[in-house]
């Protein structure tokens, strides 16, 4: 495919497409640049914030014992941030200072519009509901679903297969067994973001979000 | 739960067809279709609460050949672990501890959130071991602290709970409340003795010990003691004779006391005895109503106000479930869950097995429903904007509008291997008294095959129907009855014309309050599907299981489906 050749003439659009396929938005608000990595085809969406530059202090020595930026905020392959969200990693004060945490988000993670994510780490296809609060230090683990408007605690471990909700979350119950499986492609995603307007998006919450990915534009 | 429209429901019929092992043969489930055919299924219906699943939550029996619902699958426990600290907990400890993790897992009385243990160390003078420390809920901000408990150590904090009660006093261990038990027995005795040898010189010490009321687990004890000592003193008759079920009985009670012992007591061979006596007294367990509690609590409250009580939800949490007052409260230890497989309930055939590791979430078996019967999904229509125009405005699902009629996009994707040949039915107004029109535009189609994805991309024989070109004057689609919107490898998409009801009935003077969620519209969809697959092996039999390999059955299955499309708005 000779999208880049392409891309050169097209109008500025709305995302940055990266090598890897990543599509970060124009309007997106990203500070650390050096500190984030991110999988590939990933969506960052407008007016997303993501703080890498709020990283670990502490050195850590590398392998080959040269200096490399620490990293603060890593996100998998086929996840997306959708807009106004906030990504911020935690802290925690020790003898009077502040010290970051790196966060770790997975594979095929959906994050709705205008969350804010302090977790320490999110698993992968884990869908996580509009207007979530998820606080420092809580682990997501795989296939679980975040009904929006929650406020998962600090420090809160919610174990694979869960639906969490409320404020703060609880489990209210188990996502069952056909989560993020497809089914022969071709359902319309619950997601609430309206993307497309042409064909059915054939993904679903909790599966491989690449056709989501592919249709954000 | 706000479920985000529009959705599909699928019912499962389990109820009705009372899932007998011979019940799910075809020929039945054809008559039982042919039964349905007659009524409508109603969604508001109550009963169809419990029979409504989104596709991702319902399995299918192969051998059945039906969907199997959370009510007619069989389900196993394959093991026990903590939801907070992920450990595996071992049946054995499950049967002796209880279902609740005996690490430090604790949750919130107050708000139910994880707690975490914290310090309460003063930084500019730090104790040795860090300490003193307290369980402390990171959302709300309840603590131990609140209720007079700290602990030494930040590990074992179930040890150390066991063994403070609020306020910072200890709690006897078992052994302790004996000696307890036996001293006040001792004293007791010697009392009724001054009373009979008429002495009136002893104001005897009947004050409790730390002058709280007892507790459950010291009454519990104590007529567990009671009890007991009855039935030693008057040896219980055969065990399980069946004409001594009689509430006072020793039998009665050596089988209760059985039930609830985790040590079970030899069984002893006696002839008949006297029936026994109660509990007589506080330290062989009764438990005596002191008015004088009751006026504390109402003094209480009229201090310090309704504050100060818990909620019910806070109650039915504790371990305690009969105090009232926040002071009472106690760290909830966390619940554990469980790993499960299910099985079909009729043929008892595995329908799903995770791997039994806590860590994985790999399946040896899952048979979802999503991959063999196929997937409605409903979006409205709406019109293309001209080129250089800004997008339309989504959709606002929450917003349907009575009385104009909308057009929505129903998309039926296949997800098995042979093609399939689609009916839908619904009735002309849905049921409720929100009375919405509905007509299926096109309600009969062929869906194609599910193929790999691959054969999609390399054949283009399909020619998809162009739609483009056919823009009605106000860039609406143009719509055709009978025909389908539009195909692709393994999905059909038809439209369906809705006109949303009115929620006042503009005919009637008189306002009828509408009850909850009758402004949701929903329709029932009732799906058939025709197809023709291999017989299966074991249908064939074992006899000619070797030639007449491809032959093909023809195979029918039905059900009914709930499309919510949105909320009507009010007008
Ligand atoms: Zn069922
Ligand atoms: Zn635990
Ligand atoms: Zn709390
Ligand atoms: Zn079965």
């Amino acid at each position: 495919m000779s999208r880049p050749a392409a891309r050169k003439v097209a109008p500025k659009g709305e995302y940055i497409e990266t090598d890897s396929g990543n599509k970060v938005s124009r309007r997106s608000y990203i500070t650390g640049t050096a500190n984030i990595t991110l999988g590939g085809r990933t969506v960052i969406q407008a007016d997303v914030h993501l703080r890498g530059d709020l990283h670990p202090t502490r050195s850590q020595p590398s392998s080959s014992g040269k200096e490399v930026a620490p990293t603060s905020i890593s996100i998998g392959r086929c996840t997306v941030i959708s807009t106004r969200s906030t990504i911020k990693p935690p802290s925690r004060i020790s003898r009077g200072a502040v010290h970051y945490y790196p966060m770790k988000i997975g594979d095929n993670v959906f994050v709705g519009p205008q969350c804010t994510i302090s977790a320490i780490s999110i698993s992968s296809h884990v869908h996580i509901g509009a207007n979530t609060i998820i606080q420092p230090f809580a682990i997501i683990k795989e296939n679980v679903k975040v009904l929006p408007n929650s406020v998962i605690p600090a420090n809160m471990v919610i174990p694979s297969g869960s639906v969490v909700g409320g404020r703060p979350a609880r489990i209210v119950g188990e996502v069952g067994e056909g989560w993020g499986v497809a089914g022969g492609g071709g359902g319309v995603g619950g997601g609430g973001l309206g993307v497309g307007g042409g064909g059915m998006e054939s993904w679903v919450e909790g599966g491989d979000l690449r056709e989501l990915v592919r249709s954000i534009k | 739960m706000a479920q985000p429209y529009p959705y599909t429901y699928y019912s499962c019929d389990c109820y009705d067809a009372k899932t007998t092992a011979g019940a799910a043969k075809r020929a039945s489930a054809q008559l039982q279709a042919e039964d349905e055919d007659e009524r409508t299924f109603d969604p508001r219906n109550p009963r169809s609460n419990f029979s409504l699943y989104p596709l991702e939550h319902l399995l299918y029996c192969e051998d059945c050949q039906q969907i199997r619902c959370p009510r007619c699958v069989i389900e196993e426990v394959l093991n026990w672990f903590c939801p907070s600290c992920l450990f595996e907990v071992p049946s054995s400890l499950v049967k002796s501890d209880g279902n609740r993790c005996t690490r430090n897992c604790y949750n919130c009385p107050i708000c139910t959130s994880p707690m975490t243990v914290s310090s309460l160390d003063d930084p500019t003078n730090p104790s040795e071991s860090g300490g003193p420390w307290i369980l402390a809920c990171p959302y709300c901000h309840w603590s131990t602290a609140e209720t007079g408990i700290e602990f030494e150590k930040h590990t074992g904090i179930t040890q150390q709970l066991s063994k403070v009660a609020n306020g910072g006093k200890p709690i006897p261990t078992p052994k302790e409340r004996e000696k307890e038990r036996e001293r006040r027995k001792e004293l007791e005795n010697r009392k009724s003795r001054d009373i009979l040898s008429g002495s009136e010189d002893s104001p005897t010490q009947d004050q409790r010990r730390g002058d709280a009321s007892p507790n459950l687990d010291d009454i519990y004890l104590n007529l567990a003691a009671f009890y007991k000592t009855q039935l030693v003193a008057q040896a219980p008759s055969n065990l399980f004779s069946p004409h001594d079920i009689n509430f006072s009985s020793p039998s009665s009670y050596s089988r209760i006391m059985n039930l609830y012992s985790s040590t079970t007591s030899k069984k002893q061979r006696q002839k008949k005895a006297a029936p026994m006596r109660e509990a007589a007294l506080e330290l062989e367990g009764l438990m005596i109503h002191d008015p004088s509690s009751d006026a504390a609590a109402i003094e209480r409250i009229k201090k310090e106000g309704w504050g100060s009580t818990l909620s019910p939800a806070q109650k039915r949490a504790q371990p305690n479930p009969n105090i009232r007052f926040d002071t009472e409260l106690r760290p909830v230890a966390s619940l554990l869950m469980t790993k499960r497989g299910k099985r079909c309930r009729s043929c008892r055939h595995i329908l799903s097995k995770p791997e039994s590791k806590i860590t994985s979430t790999r399946y040896k078996i899952k048979l979802l429903a999503l991959q063999h019967i196929p997937r409605l999904s409903l979006r409205a229509l709406t019109p293309t904007p001209p080129p250089g125009a800004p997008a339309a405005t989504p959709f606002d699902y929450n917003a349907l509008r009575s009385g104009i009629p909308a057009h929505f996009i129903l998309h039926v994707s296949n997800p098995i291997f042979d093609p399939i040949r689609v009916t839908l039915a619904t009735s002309s107004t849905t049921p409720g008294k929100v009375a919405s029109r509905v007509t299926i535009l096109c309600p009969q189609f062929e869906v194609g095959a599910n193929t790999d994805v691959w054969d999609d991309a390399l054949s283009s024989s399909l020619t998809p129907v162009k739609r483009a070109s056919m823009l009605g004057p106000d860039g609406m689609p143009q719509i055709e009855a009978g025909k389908i919107w539009d195909r692709g490898r393994n999905w059909t998409s038809v439209v369906i014309e809705v006109v949303p009801g009115f929620l006042k009935d503009p005919l009637k003077k008189e306002d009828e309050e509408l009850g909850e969620d009758e402004d949701v519209l929903e329709i029932p969809v009732f799906v058939r599907l025709e197809f023709e697959s291999d017989v299966s092996a074991e249908d064939r039999g074992l006899g000619d299981s070797l030639g007449k390999k491809g032959e093909r059955e023809r195979r029918e299955e039905a059900f009914w489906t709930v499309i919510g499309v949105g909320k009507i708005a009010p007008m």
